[in-house]
């Protein structure tokens, strides 16, 4: 929390902000950090559970249990700030862990030259836990009052590599095995459907590992947009400004959940003199604020395959409306378009497109073999699209951009327009499509024709794949199988006939040879 | 060996099918040199066959001793140099290769070795026969830029060698190449011409082969004389001696298409849809190649369907394969295909019997 607030300054005071903040050179977030428990937008029930919990353990060291609570959850939802005002409600000190700045390249080679040892931060870590679980806290100025204190970390070293993480985990878990001292981690977990990425999965396991070892959870949800409402009307009441409730409301939509982006987006919101067109802007892709919301690639294929719309025309048919033929006419999707959604899911066309088509045939009902086509004949489109690119010899990115999105919006489009009828919705498990499999077996399937081909018979040797697969390969697996050994001790036999006629033919082709000559 | 093998006419002189070619070319090459050569047929029409009897008619029988071998070339494009491994068949005199292997970088194979080839160049005794023969299988698979190249090597280093092309269909071939070598058309034989030689083959083997069997055979080769041998020599292993009435066993591939096909007549239905996917994966992943699928189903298609539409389908058909040929992922446009014929025939259906 500190860190980004410093950062946050920094980049604040850059700018030349208007009279209305400079006033007051604080940002919001630090200036109306909750003190109280009641000031806390977080829900009653998790802050409650954190409460007990800190009590609990200081009224009695409790040996059986383990020491240490895990505060999981997204990015600002209030899980420090749930920490820090239970602390000062209790009246403890907070001891906290704060990751050291990281070491950049010509740092290190200065250090070095100048014989300092480089230690990573990890390192470091492990050395601060080490010490915090043999000797408790050691730092002169609080050990008078050991008993009032916890320890909060709050910033996990950042670890790559799987013995990286390795580590981490065991030294978290002893942490957790024998640490005197009531001890908060605090840890963040990203966006689970933002990327498949590797540290997402990192602290998911050790979340778990963590938990397995005897520590408490607590998972932290986002924070309601009723809550984040109310946060913000009181911070405006506070700092007298006046902004629309429907302003407010965008505000809490767009955050996402996220109190500190929200509480953020108001004061810059508020720094714009102007305010009456800020009410006018209702849709949410052109605010000036608002978290991207960031959509699974599978999140965005339920919405294309489902294919929820409404059951009726909320648009009445004006006069200058565009009629359609009976068949080409939908109803209203329940959905953003499906750009927008793509663009959320930043799915690659070709994996959306390959997804689609492995899925779609599941959503579509019994009968609907013409709807079956014309899903097919789309995504047919699609696949066109993007092999264009693949010709080209000079790569234009900026092109590329344009057909990746063209052929994901016509794969996406495609399938909502082409099923027509959908089945009602029931639960479908997404595959993934099998014709990654498939690809891989029939290259593989491809190399070994062609290492066989060489040593087996003299005509396939360079024969194409074509001739290969569809003549040579059956005839031989007849053959194979038919009669392998009986086969096999002609054809020796066979071969030795064979040569020597050929060698005959050989003696009386060079005698005609010379004749010729 | 495979009778394909041992029955291959080894010289100009001994071939049954397309003796006028052999004729022809017998007396092209009686001065010992030759233009270069385009030979282009059907697949199963004999080119190689010629190509390698030609060889023979020039070099003699040194040119028959072939070795097989993995090569890697080494290739210099510009800022890096790409590794590119091929199959070649070589003896002293010529090389064969399919450069459409190496995929994209057909383009720097055909002009590497080429260059290998004339600096390397052969001198005889009798100072004469200074040129190697390279041959390229199917040129028509080649890039375009590839074929570029290969008109520019063919020019500069037509001293040192000769090139025999062989493709499927000249229409691939750039004009560019085309009007550089000697064009020879090999025809796919006639069916009478697939039982002589499946007779011959029969007599050498000492196989007594009944009245009309050889030509139920032939009929069924699709005047693919490859085809006709290996399906003989089949026949001979499942039973022998012959009957009329044996069943000549299909390619594995063919009668799996047919299977489908009957699929797609039974149920029209996107879950019916679904089962024929998961088939025609199969035969993907036994790499038997996505146009020649398209090609047997459609044939099996057809014999099946109401006359009235087979226009419309064949037509669809030929969409389909053409986006095919465009496109990237071949399950997709067959896919397409087969749920527009579902489409088509299941309002067909609905029409005719309500």
């Amino acid at each position: 929390m500190k860190r980004f607030c410093v950062e946050f300054d920094e980049n604040f005071t850059g700018i030349k902000v208007s009279t209305g903040l400079r006033c007051s050179n604080e940002t919001w977030i630090d200036k109306h950090k909750p003190h109280l428990l009641e000031e806390l937008a977080v829900q009653k029930k998790k802050v409650d559970e954190v409460k007990t919990w800190f009590e609990q353990r200081q009224k009695a060291a409790m040996d059986g249990h383990s020491n240490v609570l895990l505060v999981a959850g997204p990015s600002g939802v209030g899980k420090t700030a749930t920490i820090h005002a239970i602390a000062s409600h209790l009246g403890v000190t907070i001891w906290e862990w704060t990751t050291p700045t990281p070491t950049v390249w010509a740092e290190h080679l200065h250090n070095s030259n100048s014989g300092l040892q480089y230690m990573s931060k990890l390192d470091e870590f492990e050395g601060f836990v080490e010490r915090v679980r043999k000797y408790g806290l050691t730092s002169p100025t609080l050990m008078g009052s050991q008993a009032s204190t916890i320890l909060v970390v709050d910033d996990l070293p950042v670890v790559n590599r799987r013995d990286a993480y390795g580590r981490l985990e065991r030294c978290l878990t002893l942490l957790v095995q024998l640490v005197r001292i009531p001890t908060a981690i605090v840890i963040t977990n990203y966006d689970k459907n933002d990327s498949a990425d590797y540290s997402t999965h990192c602290w998911e396991e050790l979340l778990v590992s963590l938990h397995s070892a005897g520590a408490c959870k607590v998972n932290f949800n986002p924070v309601t947009v009723y809550s984040i409402k109310r946060t913000l009307n009181t911070i405006c009441r506070k700092e007298q400004r006046v902004v629309g409730a429907d302003t407010i409301e965008l505000i809490a939509k767009a955050s996402g959940g996220d109190i500190r982006h929200a509480i953020n987006s108001l004061q810059y919101l508020c720094l714009k003199e102007r305010q009456d067109n800020i009410s006018c802007l209702d849709d949410m892709l052109c605010l000036p604020f608002g978290k991207d919301e960031t959509l699974s690639l599978f999140h965005a294929l339920g919405k294309f395959l489902h294919n929820k719309r409404e059951s009726e025309h909320t648009i009445a048919s004006d006069g200058d409306t565009f009629l359609l033929k009976e068949k080409f006419v939908r109803f209203p999707l329940k959905m953003d378009s499906p750009e927008v959604v793509l663009r959320q899911a930043h799915g690659q066309a070709t994996s959306l497109s390959e997804f689609l088509h492995e899925n779609v045939l599941d959503f579509l009902s019994e009968e609907a073999i013409d709807d079956a086509w014309l899903v097919a004949s789309y995504l047919s489109d699609a696949d066109f699209l993007l092999s264009s690119l693949n010709g080209r010899l000079s790569r234009d990115v900026g092109a590329e951009n344009i057909i990746q999105s063209a052929a994901a919006s016509v794969a996406a489009r495609g399938v909502l327009f082409g099923n027509a009828h959908p089945v009602p919705s029931r639960w479908h498990a997404i595959r993934r499509p099998k014709l990654w499999e498939v690809e891989k077996s029939s290259r593989r399937n491809k190399c070994q024709m062609f290492s066989q081909r060489s040593d087996l018979y003299n005509s396939i040797a360079i024969s194409n794949q074509t001739v290969m697969a569809a003549e040579f390969r059956p005839s031989l697996k007849w053959l194979g199988c038919r009669a392998s050994e009986t086969f096999q001790a002609d054809s020796m036999v066979e071969d030795d006939s064979v040569g020597a006629s050929l060698h005959e033919n050989d003696l009386d082709l060079s005698d005609e040879e010379i004749e010729d000559w | 060996m495979l009778w394909v093998d041992k029955y291959r006419p080894k010289t100009l002189d001994k071939v049954i099918v397309h003796q006028d070619v052999a004729q022809n070319l017998q007396k092209l090459v009686s001065e010992g040199d030759c233009p270069h050569l385009l030979f282009y047929g059907p697949s199963g029409s004999g080119k190689k066959t010629l190509i390698m009897a030609l060889l023979r008619q020039i070099f003699g029988p040194s040119a028959d001793k072939v070795k097989v071998e993995n090569k890697v070339w080494k290739v210099d494009a510009g800022t890096r140099t790409i590794d590119v491994e091929l199959t070649t068949l070589s003896s002293t005199h010529h090389v064969e290769l399919n450069p459409s292997d190496a995929g994209f970088q057909d383009r720097y194979v055909v002009q590497e070795i080429i260059k290998e080839m004339a600096k390397n160049r052969p001198i005889d005794t009798k100072g004469k026969k200074g040129f190697k023969v390279l041959v390229l299988n199917e040129v028509d698979k080649l890039s375009r830029e590839a074929q570029h190249s290969l008109r520019r090597t063919m020019e500069k280093y037509s001293a040192s060698c000769r090139l025999v092309l062989c493709s499927n269909s000249s229409s691939k071939v750039t004009e560019a190449v085309r009007s550089r070598c000697l064009n020879v058309r090999i025809n796919a034989p006639m069916e009478e011409e697939i039982v002589n030689v499946l007779e011959f083959i029969a007599k050498k083997e000492g196989l007594q082969s009944p009245q009309g069997f050889a030509a139920r055979i032939a009929e069924k080769s699709n005047r693919n004389l490859r085809r006709a041998v290996l399906t003989f020599e089949t026949c001979r292993v499942q039973q022998y001696p012959f009957t009329n009435n044996q069943a000549i066993p299909p390619m594995d591939w063919e009668q799996y298409v047919s299977e489908i096909a009957s699929d797609i007549m039974k149920e029209q239905s996107p879950k019916r849809l679904f089962e024929v996917r998961g088939k025609l994966y199969e035969l993907l992943t036994n790499c038997i190649p996505p146009e020649i699928i398209l090609k047997r189903l459609l044939f099996e298609l057809l014999k099946k369907l109401d006359s009235e539409l087979k226009h419309e389908v064949s037509n669809w058909a030929a969409h389909y394969e053409h986006r095919m040929r465009l496109g990237q992922k071949a399950i997709f446009h067959l896919e397409a295909f087969v749920a527009k014929f579902m489409s088509i025939y299941k309002s067909f259906l609905i029409s005719t019997f309500g």
